[in-house]
């Protein structure tokens, strides 16, 4: 059951993923990036992750493609811009990686069994769930939790040196 | 509504942590009201390093494990943030100067240096993978910041954007390791994943492999192992030499650190697998770090590509993986400190404002100038290459023994024709030195505090090679 | 009086770091004090010793100070220490002796340099190293005196740095040096990993113990450290810079590349004798690379006009002889040789030098003569010398390169000694050419240079040192073996079980079930045959008279001679030319690399390596241009290669 929902939305988040990468518009790249975080909460919803599939959808999905969108239109892109161009050479190089990487990953399945692992981990009842989430996050990851705002800090600190408009205060 | 049970907290064992973001942020307060005279700021950033040092030795009966066993206290990471405080403090000092001479003049520079430093604490003390990621972003968000910090020099901001894009790819592939490991074993924790393959229970070891694949790529990138070298020259060479110095020692001394927690402490019993891996990315360093930096013309280059190569004779440490082998990485990176700093420290004594004097070719006939500083930096560049009884000497001597030790014979052969080639480049910068004219007049003025650093950076080369049997006591116990 | 070995190698350091530091401010004068007079100070510290060793019995010669722990680490443990055995004493006095005068030589030499204290800085410096060398317990010691005394030659041969060639020259004696010293640092690691220790003792008491007579492991030991001693002690195949380094001031010739440095490897050898007795092979190979060096040297030197030059290549077959010595298992000879070797060539370097100063400059041999009537304390010294070198009886070259001959006969290896007597013929002729060049015949000196002899505290040095050269081989008065002061003193330290080491082996190889070769040939002790020593003398007397007459049939008798006979001769271009052995290294190293990357890389610049001596760095500096054409400064370039590196790790991860 889980399958017959994973495939056709993991086979459409590729596509999607794919169509970031090649489309020619920034517009249409992030549109395909909403599309794909989308597939994704999907993705971590049939996973029982409900709390972070709404995240998801909400954070990634909401505010920061909102976020892109409106940059991408504040730049005002004119003409030639509005089209990536790719530079010549390394064709052949980045496709030979691909077709590695396609084998390779090939490779990985038939190893792996297509995923059937030696001995799985029994998942609890309440896995995913919000409760249990924000349990998780003050015991044993409080620490994480509490250092993650160091790194929100220092984030802050840089994005307000970089943008600063006076040189020297 | 359930009880939630409260978390167990231990927070002396985060004292150094904890004083260095107090300080940092009370940098960033004072430099509110301070005006265009850092000093102050200066010297609370130093005082707050001092006390960190201090507050490392807050905890005793090491090991300490604390916060559900995502943090320790042990000698490596005590060791280990001596070595950032140390390294951090050099970089205030030099950057004294040197920000006034370039036109830096933001507070903030200091506050991000010291939140950097916490960052790599975090990073040397977690045995908790998500600890071990948020550490390294820490830093690295730091040092993008700190790399682009001069806003009106396009080469620094091409090192700050490259380091940035190139950063968040190698992330990507540390994070999805990460994932692959979680997924292989149901946990985060190196303590547990270390017991859980000692008991062979781990539910696919396929997905385990490839979680190591892409951690050594994560890692690899972070310390600027070839193949995933390619950002040092150009970063390296864009940055505020401070910052080159700084990001050269600190930062990578912490990725190290992680580096030997989740391969040598905790997947031990997998070495067979991930060993011959870091022996190729090890050699590929030291090789291809060397080569490019003979060709190099420009001494931040140079020093880029050979901190490359050290990167591969750093890594044999990982790769011995007994406790001799976490003695003489501890050992290799204080070394590597002094001379790192003590290099960088002459590079921007001899440079000044219009003209960086960043050329080898710039260094023509110092020796007749100002034979002092030419003395000094013949013994920094010696001893990177590896000369008794010099810091670095003794540092590779240590590596090579740990290694040789466990059997990787091959590895060191490797790694002494390496040291050997090495030598041809160093020599160069001190042929340019001792054996040039002068082509153009030195000005130098001899910035007091970074003549400071290049002193204590002398006695720290000098004296770690002539008596290094102090230290390596203490990385022993 | 031995606590305070330290003080040897202390006192140059301190001169070094005087003159270093303070030489321009205290004057020329002082600079020249203080040189000479902390060598004075170590050579008085050192000669107190060799008293108190002189009276202490034999067995216990022995002395050890350790300054302090250098390293410790796990069961690991380097001493920073010293030791103090008559091998050692040798040396010692060898070094600061020879070193004294040699320092002393220098005032008058260098007088009128440009950075006098510079010079003497870099010389107490290089002092200092080698008594590190010749001085420590251990083979880290060994080596750090090893590096220093490499750093300090490259330093005084591109002393001279105006002139273009002399950095070449220095920056090629340290490229060529540092392939020695890889080869020996492996040797450490190896000896490390073998025995858990390196120090001196303790690995020489073990060796008979851990290892099997012959085995790989010794014979891969020993290899290395002779590929080591062949890189500092210039043999074949890494002997050419030492020609090259001749581009120093004469002094440091002398010093450096005549008396001491060039022979550490030597010393280095003799010192490891207990690992050297236990690997035949790596015997014969070190006895036959001498043996051949000696002769290829030679002949060479038979061919070159510059006067330093011919001294250079002279030291190569020299020294070359000390391995032979060595191979054949005549450990003692190697040292009398060393020693008497350091006497006569630092004589005639000095003397070498004497004559370019009393030319203005002149080094070529062709642009001199007749030069003993304005020289001729110059003269006498060096004819002294030439004989002792010559091997004419009873000067010291005579009784070494006998005993060396001797040894090599009664080893029973009849090619080797060969080799030996073609040698002694060829030095005899060639040094006596230079000297017939030099100072006999029609002065062929340019008119306005007026020859003039020496100042005393440059003649003074040179006429001790012909003393030495003269009444050095008392040392080691031939055919009584109790009269031999030098194997008596050596006796000690070169003792060597054979019988108990074989017993030791097969011991060894028959718990691992195998079974042992036929080692008996190994414990036949030649027999002691007075007559032989004998007529062996005589005949190598004959020889070196032969090579004498020779030279004086060509270049006194009928100075025309040579060039006919040389006239069209391909052979004498050929050994003129070095044998090519230069341009075989650039033709095989530098010139394909540089013609490839020029056909490669457009822009390939063969410049951006200084000076294309050096054939390795060319093809790594090739190596280098791939390297910045990858490093394209394109971000997604570099990504592309993360996922490539990426694609690699998997593939050797999962295949």
């Amino acid at each position: 059951m889980e399958l017959l929902i994973f495939y056709p939305i993991g086979t459409l988040c590729v596509f999607l993923a794919l169509g970031v990468v090649l489309n020619k518009s920034p517009i249409g790249s992030a549109m395909c990036l909403i599309g794909m975080m989308l597939g994704l909460a999907a993705v971590f919803a049939i996973q029982h992750a409900h709390f972070i599939a709404i995240l998801q959808v909400i954070i990634y999905a909401g505010a920061i493609m909102v976020l892109f969108m409106f940059v991408i239109m504040l730049l005002n892109l004119k003409g030639d811009d509005t089209v990536w161009k790719t530079r010549e050479g390394n064709t052949l190089l980045t496709g030979l990686g691909a077709v590695l990487v396609v084998g390779i990953l090939y490779k990985m399945t038939e190893i792996t069994g297509g995923g059937e692992f030696d001995s799985p981990t029994p998942i609890q009842e309440t896995f995913g769930t919000t409760v249990k989430v924000g349990t998780t996050l003050f015991t044993d990851f409080v620490l994480p939790f509490e250092v993650a705002s160091i790194l929100l800090l220092a984030a802050m600190i840089g994005a307000v040196v970089l943008a600063k408009s006076k040189m020297d205060d | 509504m359930e009880h939630i049970p409260s978390p167990t907290v231990d927070l002396v064992s985060l004292a150094p942590v904890l004083v260095l973001s107090v300080f940092a942020m009370m940098v960033l307060l004072v430099d509110l009201y301070v005006k265009r005279d850092k000093t102050l700021v200066i010297f609370i950033s130093l005082v707050g390093l001092l006390m960190t040092a201090i507050s490392a030795f807050a905890k005793f009966d090491l090991p300490v494990h604390s916060f559900n066993d995502s943090y320790v206290v042990d000698e490596l990471s005590v060791f280990f943030i001596m070595i950032f405080t140390l390294s951090s403090a050099l970089a205030i000092l030099l950057s004294i100067d040197y920000n006034k001479r370039e036109g830096i003049r933001m507070g903030e520079y200091y506050s991000l240096i010291l939140l950097c430093t916490v960052g790599m604490i975090l990073l040397a003390s977690s045995t908790d993978m998500i600890m071990i990621f948020l550490g390294i972003e820490i830093v690295s968000i730091c040092l993008y910041v700190l790399a682009g910090i001069r806003r009106s020099d396009p080469k620094s901001n091409e090192a700050a954007l490259k380091y940035f894009l190139l950063g968040a790819f190698a992330t990507g592939f540390l994070l999805y390791g990460m994932t692959l490991v979680y997924g292989a074993t149901g946990t985060t924790k190196l303590g547990l994943i270390a017991e859980l393959i000692r008991e062979e229970q781990i539910a696919s070891k396929p997905l385990m492999l490839m979680g190591i694949v892409l951690l050594i790529i994560g890692f690899g990138f972070k310390v600027a192992s070839v193949p995933f070298h390619m950002w040092a020259p150009d970063v390296y060479h864009g940055a505020p030499t401070p910052v080159t110095a700084f990001m050269a020692v600190g930062p990578k001394a912490a990725a190290f650190a992680a580096f030997f927690r989740v391969f040598a402490e905790a997947m031990p019993v997998l070495s067979p697998s991930w060993e011959s891996l870091l022996c190729i990315v090890a050699v590929l360093s030291m090789f291809i770090g060397n080569v490019g930096a003979i060709m190099q013309t420009n001494i931040k280059r140079l020093l880029a590509y050979s901190s490359v190569s050290h990167v591969g004779y750093i890594l044999i440490a990982v790769i011995a993986k007994n406790s001799l082998g976490s003695s003489s990485l501890v050992f290799y990176m204080l070394a590597y400190a002094f001379m790192i700093f003590g290099a960088f420290g002459i590079v921007i004594l001899i440079g000044r404002k219009e003209n960086e004097m960043l050329e080898i070719a710039d260094y023509s006939g110092l020796a007749y100038k100002h034979p002092l500083m030419a003395i000094s930096m013949s013994v920094f560049l010696l001893s990177l290459g590896g000369m008794p009884p010099l810091a670095g000497f003794v540092a590779k001597f240590y590596i090579f023994s740990a290694a040789i030790k466990e059997g990787f014979v091959t590895l060191v052969v490797l790694a002494v024709l390496n040291s050997v080639i090495s030598f041809y480049y160093y020599l160069k910068v001190i042929v340019y030195m001792y054996m040039k004219e002068p082509e153009g007049e030195f000005q130098i003025s001899l910035a007091p505090m970074t003549v400071f650093v290049v002193v204590i950076a002398m006695v720290g080369t000098a004296g770690l090679g002539i008596f290094p049997d102090p230290i390596l006591y203490f990385t022993q116990h | 009086m031995f606590h305070l070995a330290f003080l040897v190698p202390l006192f140059p350091l301190i001169g070094s770091i005087v003159n270093g530091f303070f030489g321009l401010r205290i004057g020329k004068k002082a600079v020249g004090w203080v040189a000479c007079g902390t060598v004075a100070f170590s050579f008085l510290v050192t000669l107190l010793m060799l008293g108190q060793l002189l009276f202490t019995p034999a067995e216990e010669r022995l002395f050890e100070q350790t300054l302090f722990t250098w390293m410790a680490a796990g069961d690991f443990n380097a001493a920073f220490g010293f030791q103090i055995d008559p091998l050692s004493m040798v040396m010692m006095m060898v070094v600061t002796g020879v070193g004294f005068l040699i320092h002393v030589y220098s005032i008058g030499y260098m007088h009128d340099e440009y950075s006098y204290y510079r010079f003497f800085a870099y010389l107490n410096l290089f002092m200092f190293s080698m008594l590190l060398l010749v001085m420590g317990n251990n083979f880290l010691m060994m080596f750090i005196g090893w590096e220093g005394v490499g750093l300090c030659s490259y330093f005084l041969i591109g002393y001279y740095f105006e002139k273009k060639s002399a950095c070449d020259a220095g920056t090629k004696a340290f490229v060529m040096n540092r392939v020695g010293d890889f080869a020996f640092l492996l040797a450490i690691m190896y000896i490390f990993y073998l025995f858990g220790t390196i120090d001196y003792t303790e690995v020489f008491h073990a060796a008979p113990e851990k290892l099997i007579l012959g085995a790989e492991p010794v014979t891969i030991i020993t290899l290395l450290l002779f590929v080591g001693a062949t890189g500092k002690s210039a043999q074949i195949p890494l002997y050419t810079w030492l020609p090259d380094a001749m581009e120093g001031p004469t002094p440091v010739s002398a010093l450096i590349h005549a008396a001491t440095m060039v022979t550490a490897g030597v010393y280095m050898v003799v010192r490891c004798s207990v690992l050297f007795n236990m690997a035949p092979f790596s015997m014969s190979v070190v006895a036959f690379i001498g043996g051949g060096t000696a002769i290829f040297a030679a002949t060479i030197g038979m061919t070159q006009f510059d006067i330093k030059r011919v001294l250079a290549y002279s030291t190569v077959s020299q020294i070359g002889y000390m391995f032979l010595a060595c191979g054949v298992g005549a450990y003692t000879a190697a040292i009398f040789h060393l020693v008497t070797h350091a006497f006569f060539k630092a004589c005639l370097f000095l003397g070498s030098g004497s004559v370019i100063h009393g030319l203005h400059g002149e080094q070529d041999m062709r642009k001199m003569g007749d030069l003993k009537k304005h020289q001729p304390v110059t003269y006498i010294t060096f004819l002294i010398s030439t004989l002792a070198i010559a091997g004419i009886f009873p000067l010291s070259g005579f009784f070494s390169k006998d005993e060396i001959l001797y040894h090599a006969l009664m080893d029973g290896n009849t090619i080797l000694w060969g080799m030996g007597v073609t040698g002694a013929l060829l030095t005899a002729f060639y040094m006596f050419r230079l000297v017939f060049m030099t100072f006999w015949g029609e002065s062929r000196v340019d008119p306005h240079v007026h020859p003039h002899e020496s100042p005393k505290v440059m003649t003074l040095p040179l006429v001790i040192l012909a003393g030495l050269a003269a009444f050095g081989g008392l040392l080691g008065i031939p055919l009584v073996h109790g009269w031999h002061a030098l194997h008596n003193w050596l006796e000690p330290v070169l003792h060597f079980d054979m019988a108990s080491t074989l017993e030791h082996s097969k011991h060894l190889l028959h718990e691992v079930g195998r079974h042992a070769p036929h080692w008996e040939a190994l414990l036949i002790e030649p027999e002691e045959n007075i007559w032989i020593e004998i007529s062996l003398m005589l005949l190598s007397l004959t020889v070196a008279l032969t090579g004498i007459a020779g030279a004086y049939f060509c270049y006194v008798k009928k100075p025309g001679l040579p060039d006919e006979l040389i006239k069209g001769q391909w052979g004498y271009d050929l050994v003129k030319n070095k044998y090519e052995v230069d341009e075989f290294y650039d033709a095989t190293f530098v010139e394909p690399t540089i013609q490839g990357s020029l056909l490669l890389w457009k822009k390939g610049d063969a410049q951006g390596i200084d000076g294309a001596v050096n054939g390795v760095a060319q093809i790594l500096g090739w190596c280098g241009q791939q390297a910045r054409v990858v490093q394209s400064g394109f971000v997604r370039n570099y990504a592309l290669f993360m996922v490539l590196g990426f694609i690699m790790l998997l593939f050797i991860m999962f295949f």
